[in-house]
């Protein structure tokens, strides 16, 4: 009776809480599939006006040494998409079911509006992370808007409070309904509930930091690249650090005219647009 | 009528009970409790002078601390360290042993990043954390959790050398 008692009370997984239609792992070919798909839907477009070069975050306890951050070369970028594919790849984003696809709610933290990559800005002064409740949306002492996903409990204040609508919210418990492939193991799989967007992928960059700081030296995110722009072919995305003189990213950008969309470009942006100069 | 629903009331209070009473956290377990002779710390460590590194590789240096496989302990055992015979029932336990005597997957979860090294590095002994797998040879009881880290990070452990560290969010979860 009590054995029977703890199996039927500790039974904390209801049997038939499962998925009943649940279907085998996506193919590969499907997340190619709906990046062409997406980016054939194209939806927004941008106003690009001309920013500052970013410089030290204006926030109590921001590092003096890293503010990490990309510039896009308009000049450069051909709109391939390879980037999406590869943060895809690096992120474990999940596809979409086929009605979100129809409606163009991809959970694609890269999008291509009018034949540009638009990612989260990580904004210095970030709307997004001061309507969070529950501090999930929160920002680093270098200059990322990181999120806890296990914080977030699903209020969408912050996608609903940023300008240009970089975050993206997981309608789908894209697990269970076999939306979802783990390709990079250092990424969390996020759940329902959760909202989502570009890390400027932070965990390579912790794992970095930590790797540097244990053999004792000063971290100054060298070396570090994100997937997009490692898989961009025409090297248009360029990734480091904009407090570091050496950093290839400031190497790029210094002799470049600098944008950013116009309704982030009061925020203090660390994702900028580079065009002309020279 | 009654008395059924009050037998309904009851079964669902044993049920709710025998939860409680029987679903019990794994209690920690004491290595080498099957093995013919079983793994002491105190025998391997600082009283011959070897440090946590030398069977926990990447204690010092990497991410994950590792427990040795038996090649390494054979690494030493094999050598003839002293004159005479050796000992009979750890050589029999010794080549009785599975290649991976010690298996543990990380109760670390995937948001979580920890690294030894870094620890190690910013001058944290081993035994800060795993005082009690040292000393008592308890294996897998040691609790931790966002606390523990955080009342160290913050600087705040009585008793102990006051570090402090980073406690911004995205310096350990991802």
């Amino acid at each position: 009776m009590l054995a029977l008692g703890s199996v039927l009370g500790g039974c904390r997984k209801l049997p038939f809480s499962g998925d009943a239609a649940k279907k085998g792992p996506p193919s590969l070919k499907m997340f190619e599939a709906e990046v062409r798909r997406a980016m054939s839907m194209n939806l927004r477009r941008m106003d690009l006006v001309p920013v500052q070069m970013p410089g030290r975050l204006k926030r109590p306890g921001a590092s003096d040494e890293n503010r990490f951050g990309m510039a896009i070369d308009l000049e450069a970028c051909d709109g391939c998409g390879k980037c999406i594919l590869a943060c895809i790849h690096e992120n474990n984003i999940p596809l979409v079911t086929e009605d979100d696809a129809a409606k163009g709610r991809f959970m694609h933290w890269i999008e291509m509006r009018g034949g540009v990559p638009f990612m989260c800005a990580h904004c210095g002064n970030a709307p997004c992370e001061r309507a969070c409740p529950t501090g999930a949306a929160n920002h680093t002492p270098d200059g990322l808007s990181a999120m806890m996903y296990k914080r977030c409990t699903g209020s969408r204040y912050c996608g609903a409070n940023c300008p240009e609508h970089a975050r993206k919210f997981n309608f789908n418990d894209a697990v269970r309904q076999g939306l979802s492939l783990k390709f990079n193991d250092k990424v969390p799989v996020r759940d329902k509930g959760v909202m989502e967007k570009c890390s400027l992928c932070l965990h390579r960059l912790q794992d970095d930091r930590l790797e540097v700081k244990a053999a004792g030296g000063v971290w100054r995110g060298r070396g570090v690249n994100t997937a997009c722009a490692e898989a961009c072919p025409k090297g248009a995305i360029i990734f480091g650090n904009w407090l570091d003189p050496d950093s290839p990213l400031v190497k790029a950008a210094r002799r470049r005219d600098l944008y950013a969309p116009e309704d982030l470009a009061g925020l203090d942006p660390s994702v900028v647009y580079m065009m002309g100069g020279k | 009528m009654k008395w059924s629903l009050f037998a309904l009331f009851a079964l669902v209070c044993a049920f709710f009970l025998a939860d409680l009473l029987l679903n019990r956290v794994a209690e920690p377990t004491r290595r080498g409790d099957g093995a013919a002779v079983p793994f002491v710390h105190a025998l391997h460590g600082d009283s011959i002078g070897l440090p946590c590194s030398a069977c926990h590789t990447g204690a010092y240096a990497a991410a994950r601390a590792y427990l040795p496989s038996k090649a390494e302990c054979m690494d030493c055992h094999r050598l003839p360290l002293a004159e005479g015979a050796g000992i009979e029932a750890l050589d029999s336990a010794l080549a009785k042993a599975p290649e991976y005597p010690w298996s543990r997957k990380s109760s670390l979860p995937g948001h979580v990043v920890f690294h030894h090294g870094v620890h190690r590095t910013a001058g944290v002994a081993c035994t800060d954390c795993h005082g009690t797998g040292y000393e008592k040879d308890v294996y897998g009881g040691e609790k931790f959790d966002m606390r523990t880290c955080l009342d160290c990070h913050r600087g705040g452990v009585p008793g102990n050398r006051n570090f402090r560290a980073a406690v911004h969010c995205a310096a350990c979860h991802r």
